[in-house]
């Protein structure tokens, strides 16, 4: 039986190649392996999401996936979002701007759900926008601000031209 | 002058300081800390509730590879002061001749990695001599109940004022007793009528999603420096140098951004564990709880509240006698704070001729409860708001009339010797009544349909609370605020900063909140208590003003004017149409490599033996509810359709941030009012993770939901603004509870209001 295994993906577009043990979960390859921090691990159990990723484009728990499942796939993290000048995506704009975070730390998750959800359905309906968030916990907000920022972020992709 | 109409900085829903960062997973927690040659740790807990510790072999765990140190009670020497607590020091560091609780600490592993840490626990072999445990109030109080400390530990009574005092380990089981009194019992015998009523409030867990964690290494073999996700770094410092024996200046207490604590995160949780196995290892040491350990670590207080209160046919209330009882767990933690609060605020904000009340801290064979967001306010509001309107419905009132009937008025004292009221309550609870249409409603417009209205309350602020800050600004105007208020999420870097950036003519981007490491911070009790805008806020203001007022001083001798002919606006002295830049008069004066003004800030509640926690209330923190619920009486559920929020902002730094902090809280006082609950089956914690705790999810938002920041402008802090972000979540469960009554005719005096519960209730009938 071998002790590690050998993973090759892409994170946030840069190729990375790493030999971790087969017990690593894909969380803690982005934070360890690959030094990325903003994703955060809360509950342990795919339940809060502040986890969440994006797996080739799906939004994943991170904690409760290993990481050789992430072999030959896209990773995309909170990191990945803004572009080369820093300029943030309309989601990261939206939040800062509605304060729809508090101690930050279920907020990566909750922007790259949002990231995914905008993705497939640019244009959500409130109840689709409660529906989704519903896979993930923030326990400051109390979700509203956080409703709102998702709204914001939908209407301002689809105003136009953002950069 | 009115202040506030020129206000530039303060009142506007700017973004936070720490938005740019937390929105870009840039923000910078304990848990994100990783240190060369940084081991980590991890726990071993007991799975029993109650037992003697008979032996300890870690020997197959110490000969693991990559395991570099096993601390149980045999590492623990004469250097060492192996107990820590707030007032009593009850809590061992690892467990020394008992295990009280599954979950309580026995050993912990110091190793390369986390899985090696844990599968070095599961070597340590551990013999026990159970004994019978204690789960619950009843049980610890019953007679023959087996004690968790059979001799009392080390404790201290604080001082109080007058009418209140308190006594260590006033019978077994019970390791505080808070008592208050004021005015006569006689007046019961006036009374035309006494209730006597009881009510049981469950238990929640705090659920930050960053669990404890800290990391720890000591240099030069005698100094420590200690990284935590901790709320109160300088009271966390103390007990540090009296447990490990050390000098305050030989430890460094620094505080990243946290990730939430709503009252958790208070006095040493993960600190003294993984500093004891840095001494040990010589190396940095990372010891992060899993969030299942969060459950195990620290709790909010059940409780059993009996209040009697004696009321005249016409509606005054005239005298309230409660009895309390805290369900603290296995270890004081802060239990004894939390009774000395919930004793004094169970009366609520009504007047009264006579208050009586006790508040013990019954010790159980559960995880230790501690501070939760409220602080036995919540405990109180739900017993006290719920009799209210129970008394209003004997006599025949309408429960908002008999609320304002009794209300202290603005600027009255809570009780004798206290400081007056910083809101007005009637116009707080007017507003929540219209928003909710409360007056204007239908008894019962639909079958099983009701509203209700509470009020929560609380003194905020915190007892005896100091609190400094100090800024420096640079030649060239650069601002450095330096203080130990910690950002947990509440906002308060960026609230501190536009209080300064404001008083400075700057715009608020010039001030950087400077790193938390109480080497160089000045000294702060602890953000805690909704304090940091009331407390902290002040001495933030002092110190902004003073340094204001030395570039006048400076600006008007280089000019040769007065300084009150002079103005601060972004680093430029105005001087009627003139705006003269600073730097190079500062350079000028100073020579060119410049110059930093600095100026210090203290605030402190004057200690005053007639005010009954020796200092007058800070300020006053309300949270107006009102909730229209549904109750489907087959199954008990309870659907709410609307809920309303308020608390008083006094000024609001950042109304986008109070409204946050208003709704947090509400979903949180929703969790506790309909389905949140640590559920114990004995001893046995029988939900103790994400997976089967239920919390408020996205789903659980009623259909309507309006949270009003109201901004009354009394509070003591800048441009009058006071604290808030608890008050939102103490009205929420009785305005249900109230509104079910309403609804149905049938009072459910227990949390939460689950549908077994309320089904059963509806059922009986009463």
């Amino acid at each position: 039986m071998s002790d590690t295994v050998s993973i090759s993906c892409s994170v946030n577009g840069e190729p990375v190649a790493a030999e971790v043990p087969t017990s690593t979960t894909l969380a803690d390859f982005i934070r360890e392996a690959c030094g990325l921090t903003g994703t955060k691990i809360a509950c342990g159990h795919a339940v809060c999401g502040a986890c969440t990723v994006h797996l080739d484009g799906v939004p994943v728990a991170s904690c409760s996936a290993y990481a050789f499942e992430a072999d030959g796939s896209e990773i995309r993290t909170v990191e990945g979002l803004e572009d080369a000048d820093g300029e943030l995506d309309p989601v990261q704009a939206a939040f800062a701007d509605l304060s729809a975070f508090q101690c930050g730390y279920c907020t990566s998750g909750m922007i790259m759900l949002t990231r995914a959800l905008l993705d497939r359905d640019p244009n959500p309906s409130g109840e689709t926008i409660r529906k989704w968030l519903n896979s993930n916990i923030c326990r400051c907000t109390g979700y509203e601000l956080i409703v709102e920022a998702v709204a914001r972020a939908a209407e301002a992709a689809n105003a136009g031209p953002m950069r | 002058m009115n202040e506030s109409a020129r206000l530039e900085v303060v009142g506007r829903p700017a973004r936070r300081k720490d938005a740019r960062d937390k929105v870009r997973g840039k923000a910078g927690y304990t848990t994100d800390i990783s240190l060369p040659g940084m081991l980590h740790a991890k726990a071993l807990r007991s799975a029993i509730a109650h037992a003697r510790l008979v032996g300890i072999d870690a020997s197959a765990a110490r000969g693991l590879p990559g395991v570099h140190a096993v601390l149980t009670r045999d590492g623990i020497g004469e250097d060492i002061a192996p107990t820590y607590g707030y007032f009593i020091k009850d809590q061992p560091i690892v467990a020394l001749d008992k295990v009280r609780y599954e979950g309580d600490i026995v050993a912990a592993v110091a190793a390369e990695t986390e899985a090696i840490a844990d599968a070095a626990l599961r070597l340590i072999e551990v013999e026990y001599e159970e004994l019978p445990p204690a789960a619950s109030i009843e049980d610890a109080l019953s007679d023959g109940a087996a004690e968790l400390f059979e001799e009392a530990p080390m404790g201290i009574v604080p001082a109080y004022g007058a009418g209140a005092s308190a006594e260590l380990r006033p019978r077994p089981n019970v390791c505080y007793r808070f008592n208050y009194e004021t005015g006569s019992p006689d007046v019961f015998e006036t009374c035309d009528h006494v209730f006597e009523d009881t009510f049981h409030f469950s238990r929640m867990q705090h659920f930050h999603l960053e669990p404890f964690a800290a990391v720890a290494q000591w240099l030069d073999g005698d100094r420590i420096e200690v990284s935590t996700s901790c709320q109160n770094p300088f009271a966390l410092r103390k007990e540090l140098g009296r447990v490990f024996k050390l000098p305050e200046n030989n430890i460094s207490v620094r505080v990243p951004f946290v990730g939430g604590g709503y009252g958790s995160k208070n006095n040493c949780k993960a600190e003294p564990i993984a500093i004891l196995l840095a001494r040990m290892t010589g190396r940095p040491v990372r010891f992060a709880l899993t969030h299942d350990e969060n459950f195990l670590t620290n709790t909010q207080h059940a409780a059993i509240l009996k209040l009697k209160t004696g009321v005249m046919n016409d509606g005054t209330l005239v005298a309230r006698d409660s009895e309390i009882f805290l369900d603290s767990g296995a270890y004081s933690d802060a239990s004894p704070l939390v009774a000395e609060k919930a004793g004094y605020r169970i009366p609520g904000p009504y007047r009264y001729r006579h208050i009586r009340t006790s508040c013990d801290c019954v010790m159980t064979n559960t995880a230790p409860a501690g501070p939760f967001r409220g602080f036995g306010g919540t405990q109180t509001s739900w017993a006290c708001e719920s009799q209210m309107d129970m008394i209003a419905d004997r006599l025949g009132m309408d429960p908002l009339e008999f609320r304002l009937k009794n209300l202290i008025d603005l600027g009255e004292p809570f009780v004798p010797g206290e400081s007056g009221m910083d809101s007005d309550l009637r116009e707080g609870l007017e507003l929540v009544a219209r928003e909710i249409g409360y007056r204007k409603r239908k008894k019962n417009p639909v079958p099983n349909r009701g509203v209700g209205l509470a009020l929560g309350f609380k003194d905020g602020g915190g007892v005896n609370k100091p609190a400094q800050a100090r800024i420096k600004v640079s030649t060239f105007g650069d601002i450095f605020l330096h203080c130990g208020t910690v950002e947990i999420g509440q906002g308060a870097h960026s609230a501190l900063s536009a209080v300064v950036a404001e008083i400075l003519g700057a715009p608020a981007g010039r001030v950087r909140y400077m790193p938390i490491d109480t080497d160089h911070t000045p000294y702060d009790q602890g953000t805690n208590a909704s304090s940091a805008i009331s407390v902290m806020g002040q001495a933030v203001e002092r110190a902004a003003r003073s340094l204001r007022a030395q570039v006048l001083d400076f600006a008007a001798d280089r000019l040769g004017a007065e300084p009150q002919d002079l103005d601060l606006e972004d680093w430029h002295i105005r001087k009627g149409n003139e705006a003269l830049p600073l730097a190079p008069m500062i350079m000028g004066y100073f020579g060119g490599t410049g110059w930093e003004f600095a100026a210090d800030g203290f605030h402190k509640a004057e200690t005053d033996h007639s005010a009954p926690l020796e200092t007058q209330c800070v300020f006053w923190e309300l949270g107006w509810g009102a909730a229209d619920i549904e109750v489907d009486p087959d199954t008990g559920l309870i659907t709410v359709h609307k809920l309303v929020v308020s608390g008083d902002a006094g000024q609001a730094i950042n109304p986008l941030v109070c409204r946050g902090q208003d709704e947090g809280a509400a979903v949180m006082g929703l969790g506790q009012a309909l389905f949140e609950e640590m559920v114990y089956d004995g001893t046995q914690l029988m939900n103790g993770n994400a997976l089967a705790y239920r919390v408020p999810m996205a789903q659980d938002l009623p259909a309507e939901f309006v949270s009003i920041t109201q901004e009354q402008g009394h509070g003591p802090g800048p441009f009058g603004a006071k604290g808030m972000g608890e008050g939102g979540m103490l009205p929420v469960a009785p305005a249900i509870a109230n509104a079910l009554f309403d609804a149905t005719g049938v009072r459910v005096a227990a949390l939460p209001l689950s549908p077994p519960r309320v089904k059963a209730a509806l059922e009986k009938g009463f």
